[in-house]
């Protein structure tokens, strides 16, 4: 009974702030964000200022650089603290692993996840996607690997040694691009113009596609990292 | 409107499971399923009808959508993601430590 007041109480207090909301949205004006200002200044100017067909990667890693420098700083804080509560030994826990058939079909699979994670996050300039979406699709292939073949495997293959040089060089080329715009054009994080060969093409948009490789590996490694540390623990007890 | 109406619904129910749930990981659902209810209502705000604000070759488009909302919802969906995966990890190790998730019956913490 008590429950029941409680669970009815709480609903009738959350129906009263969804009406509170509700009537607050009707207040609203519409959205005029178009008019003038800032999405209006990059939409007209964005291709001529960055040389990226992709306004939203322009707005990422050009406009608002210094933001994904501190977006993927709190990727590093959440990944050491994960190391740091839950890895108190670095011995990998094997799981068997998944039946012969999906080992082999995964198998030929795995180079082409491969492959489409690196054109996602090479091409972030020109089609959608970017760093952030590349780097979660190549920790995908560390999961599976951790999944299909167990977590031995991954260790063999693909080392925590390894994912941290991965980590720690994704971000200090990030870094570096930072510095080397300090160096060449006078700001930190500006986008380098003269590395541009011709606007549509892969090799364009200044510093953008270089930053986006190094976004790219630093969050596939961290995603790949924070899975490991988990799972290395929740399996323990089963073998 | 519509999407003022499904933003409410969403944002109630993860802080429904929020509140009320006592299992600390429908907890971390409830707390992403807000997430999600607001990325969904700046996303569909900023939707004026126009095309995905991404240039081609060539031609010139007539009317884009705002691309600003869309690059901070992608910084806040990393940003959901990395709390998320520390919210878990918290989890699994108060789990070692008390044997149980649920937080009406979590003892021994005054030690």
């Amino acid at each position: 009974m008590n429950k029941l007041m409680k669970k009815t109480l709480s609903s009738v207090v959350l129906l009263g702030a969804a009406a509170a909301l509700y009537q607050n949205f009707a207040l609203m004006p519409n959205y005029q964000g178009l008019n003038e200002g800032l999405s209006n200044y990059i939409i007209k100017s964005g291709l001529t200022d960055t040389g990226s067909l992709n306004l939203i990667t322009a707005v990422l890693y050009d406009y608002r650089a210094f933001d994904s420098l501190g977006e993927s700083t709190v990727i590093f804080g959440a990944v050491s603290g994960i190391v740091l509560i839950l890895s108190r030994k670095m011995l990998p826990v094997s799981s068997k692993g998944l039946s012969f058939i999906v080992k082999r079909t995964l198998g030929i699979m795995i180079p082409f996840i491969a492959l489409f994670g690196l054109y996602i996050m090479t091409h972030g300039h020109l089609t959608p996607g970017g760093g952030f979406q590349g780097g979660v699709i190549l920790a995908a292939i560390s999961i599976i690997f951790s999944i299909v073949y167990g977590s031995a495997f991954d260790y063999r293959r693909y080392s925590p040694q390894t994912k941290t040089v991965l980590e720690t060089g994704g971000a200090m080329i990030f870094l570096g691009l930072g510095l080397a715009g300090i160096l060449l054009e006078g700001a930190f994080l500006k986008n380098l113009g003269f590395l541009t060969v011709e606007t549509g093409t892969l090799i364009s948009a200044g510093s953008i596609p270089y930053i986006n490789i190094g976004v790219g590996f630093k969050v596939g490694a961290g995603l790949a990292i924070i899975f490991y540390s988990m799972i290395q623990k929740t399996f323990e007890e089963d073998f | 409107m519509f999407n003022n109406l499904i933003f409410i619904i969403l944002f109630m129910l993860g802080f429904y499971a929020l509140v009320m749930k006592t299992n600390l990981i429908k907890n971390v659902i409830g707390l992403n399923i807000m997430e999600a209810a607001v990325f969904f209502w700046v996303i569909s705000f900023s939707d004026i009808g126009g095309e995905v604000s991404i240039h081609k070759l060539g031609e010139k488009a007539a009317k884009f959508n705002d691309p600003v909302p869309q690059a901070l919802t992608l910084t806040g969906i990393v940003i959901g993601a990395s709390t998320a995966a520390l919210l878990l990890t918290l989890i699994i190790e108060l789990n070692k430590f008390s044997g149980t998730i649920d937080r009406d019956k979590i003892e021994g913490l005054n030690d």
